[in-house]
């Protein structure tokens, strides 16, 4: 049973925007109650501007050097990076947050996005989907480009890294070229939790191949309960191990849930927990870790997280990378 | 006012801005994965009330030659963006700034990650524009390689002026020939207005594109006529902008190597260029001349014509003048070059050292300078404990922070 908070920092218009030492200080509630990772939002899906003054990977960044255990994702976008920098980016990101890292990979295309990052005709569904699933890729190939142990840190012998495990990329693909390796070091979790949320049912496959954790409405539960068969089901399919895909449900907190019904949804549906979904504000953060927090680890629902070291560790992913 | 003080940064670089400098015995050798390191460095520097720590960078390794590389310290560390994130949340007065590439990254989205990375600040952050020259880093985005130095220059100068739009809410859309922008900026302006804009070119597109966007210049110089000359040139250039010499702050790189005696910095200084392998020596020299095969003529042997780079003009005709000046071979220039990568370099002691940077900044050759330190952290240890404090003595650096935003420390007008 996993437990994720999602911060809607993008989207707390006409509120005060949360200073870092307000985020900061409700991370900490989080961790300290055992939930495993609190995601931070970067824009809105339905196109309307961010209204946080911080960007999600420089504020987890932040955020990293306060807190100790608890995961911290990031949401960044296939139309605002390239998938060099963004490998970069996050791979530093689990170095300073010793290994607990993720990444938010939204799948949806923004036409704000494409507006305002030079392609203001975007792309058709099909192109868009078939270069998230590349972007996707390389990224995931970056991150192990570095082989373990690949530092030697030999002064005397004048060696700092073993060059036979530094392996170049050489990526040539429809959208992308990309030689590599990449300029940061293999992070602690070989590679940051990939998440997805909301896959379309066109994503399944990407979703069930590459992600660690996807996160899907809690509501309707029967199209829930279909989710999270179809995803293990193609997990198993192409030869993972199903359990190693996590699918989390995610509840829009309005009021107090009523446990009960969490506990239901989680035996119906056959998920592997939440994603509370929270609007940055203030009060709503309060009323979250004085009122909901204590019942949802009274019946149980939190508090068995944290796990290990890494983010890895918290959800049960077993290691990132081979090589 | 009190009289002119002169600005300090401090210069990141991997172990040290040595190429030896990670096989030095107290080096930090894992730096580049050690964020703890970095935090105390941060520290060390803000102590010392520096204006800012600066942070270079590349989209790719430095070095294509694996076996080169291996050697040296510089294939792996953090992204930058992302380490002075974290270490603005662990500092409160130093300014931070961060290089980034105008070929690699779209004005939308540098603008809002250095808007964030300003508030995260409370408006310390500050973004080093380059245009990217080593084709090693256009291999990691397309498959045509590296683009002509006036291309670069051409996209470049459009994205400061989108980016600058951008931040100061001027933008209403922008369509042009390398990007497209529709909306304004969607993060808020910092308590200094917008990110410190800084710039390091030193050809004549470089020189031009800081005159008109840059509130600081980092350059390379050698002797004092190289420093006055580029200085002069600079800050000449900006009345065509409508600017005053005042708004742009010129910050040569300067490496230092202190100890109490000069003897003592001398053997410093000489047991680190005993570190450098010959071969990494030349590799170095070869890659800032942009040629690939200097390796191929007698090593003790004069510097061979060469074809005008598309890579670093400026640095290339620095360093072939320092050869014929000197009459250097080129085991002997690329060993010199490996120290500081054709930067100043003063070995001596705190008062040597504190006299010759007095010279340049009071000889109107510099506005402050970059501090680059030959390895991590004792060299900046001493120049913190040592020269610091004799700057300070002389009345010639602060002694606490004015303000609290890098334009306070820096005496930048806030943009318009
Ligand atoms: C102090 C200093 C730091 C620099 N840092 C970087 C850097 O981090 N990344 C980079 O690509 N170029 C860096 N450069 C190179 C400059 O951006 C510039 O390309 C170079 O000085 C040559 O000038 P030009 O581009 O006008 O030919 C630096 C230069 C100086 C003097």
């Amino acid at each position: 049973m996993h437990l994720a908070v999602s911060l809607d920092i993008a989207s707390a218009a006409g509120k005060t925007s949360l200073t870092l030492a307000e985020i900061a200080g409700f991370v900490r509630k989080l961790e300290t109650a055992g939930v495993d990772m609190v995601a931070i939002s970067d824009s809105w899906p339905n196109g309307a501007p961010s209204t946080s003054p911080f960007e999600a990977t420089t504020l987890v960044a932040a955020l990293a050097t306060f807190t100790e255990k608890i995961g911290l994702v990031a949401s960044a976008s296939t139309l605002m990076h390239q998938p060099y920098n963004l490998a970069r980016r996050f791979a530093s990101l689990d170095i300073i947050s010793h290994g607990r890292i993720g990444w938010n990979a939204t799948l949806r295309q923004n036409p704000r996005e494409a507006a305002n990052f030079s392609r203001p005709e975007g792309f058709s569904d099909d192109d868009f989907r078939r270069r998230a699933r590349e972007f996707i890729n390389i990224v995931r190939l970056l991150w192990v480009g570095w082989g373990r142990g690949a530092l030697l840190f030999d002064k005397a012998a004048g060696r700092f890294h073993d060059p036979d495990k530094m392996h170049p990329l050489n990526h040539i693909g429809e959208f992308f070229s990309v030689r590599g390796p990449l300029n940061v070091a293999r992070s602690p979790q070989d590679r940051p939790v990939l998440i997805m949320s909301g896959p379309a049912e066109a994503d399944f496959d990407l979703a069930s191949g590459a992600a660690d954790v996807v996160l899907i409405e809690g509501q309707p539960s029967e199209a829930l309960k279909v989710a999270v068969g179809e995803l293990k089901r193609r997990a198993a399919a192409i030869g993972r191990k199903p359990e190693t895909v996590k699918v989390l449900a995610t509840m829009v907190l309005t009021s107090e849930p009523d446990a009960d019904s969490l506990q239901a949804l989680l035996e119906s549906s056959g998920c592997d927990g939440f994603n509370f979904v929270l609007p940055a504000d203030a009060p709503g953060l309060q009323s979250f870790t004085d009122r909901v927090l204590p019942e949802l680890r009274r019946r149980g629902i939190a508090g068995q997280g944290q796990q290990g070291a890494t983010l890895r560790d918290h959800l049960g992913l077993g290691t990132g990378g081979e090589q | 006012m009190s009289a002119r003080q002169m600005k300090l940064g401090l210069f990141l670089w991997a172990t040290g801005h040595h190429i030896a400098a990670w096989r030095h015995p107290d080096a930090h050798v894992t730096a580049g994965i050690d964020i703890d390191h970095y935090i105390a460095l941060a520290r060390t520097a803000e102590a010392a009330k520096l204006d800012m720590i600066f942070c270079e960078d590349a989209a790719g390794l430095r070095e294509a030659n694996v076996n080169i590389a291996s050697q040296t310290s510089r294939s792996i560390g953090f992204e930058p963006i992302s380490l002075l994130s974290a270490l603005a949340a662990q500092t409160e007065r130093i300014g931070l700034v961060s290089t980034a590439s105008t070929s690699y990254n779209e004005p939308y989205g540098l603008a809002r990650t250095f808007a964030s990375l300003d508030n995260l600040s409370g408006g310390r952050a500050g973004w080093n524009l380059v245009t990217s020259a080593s084709p090693i880093e256009a291999a990691n985005f397309g498959a045509t390689g590296l683009r002509p130095h006036a291309d670069r220059y051409a996209r470049a100068r459009e994205f400061a002026t989108v980016i600058t739009g951008l931040w100061n809410r001027r933008v209403a859309g922008h369509d042009g020939e390398s990007f497209s922008v529709r909306d304004p900026l969607d993060i808020p302006p910092s308590p200094q207005g917008a990110p410190v804009m800084v710039q390091a070119g030193a050809s004549d597109d470089g020189k031009d594109l800081a005159a008109r966007t840059a509130d600081v210049v980092f350059s390379a110089a050698q002797t004092f006529e190289e420093a006055k000359a580029f200085y002069d040139d600079l800050k000449g250039r900006l009345a065509a902008y409508g600017r005053q010499p005042d708004d742009v702050k010129i910050m040569p790189g300067v490496a230092p190597i202190v100890a109490a005696t000069k003897a003592e910095a001398q053997a410093k200084y000489d047991a680190l260029q005993e570190l450098i392998p010959d071969d990494v020596g030349v590799a170095l020299l070869s890659s800032y001349l942009s040629i690939s095969d200097l390796g191929r003529y007698p090593i003790d042997g004069p510097l061979p014509e060469l074809p005008e780079s598309e890579g670093m003009k400026s640095r290339q005709a620095l360093v072939i003048e320092q050869a014929r000046r000197d009459g250097l071979s080129i085991r002997e220039l690329a060993r010199y070059f490996a120290g500081a990568r054709g930067h100043w370099r003063i070995v001596g002691t705190a008062e040597q050292i504190a006299d010759e940077l007095q010279a340049r900044f009071e000889g109107g050759a510099a506005d402050g300078f970059n501090v680059m330190p030959s390895w991590f952290p004792g060299e900046l240890d001493a120049f913190a404990t040592l020269v610091v404090p004799e700057l300070q003595r002389r009345g010639l650096f602060r002694k606490d922070y004015e303000g609290r935003t890098l334009r306070e420390h820096l005496g930048l007008k806030r943009p318009v």
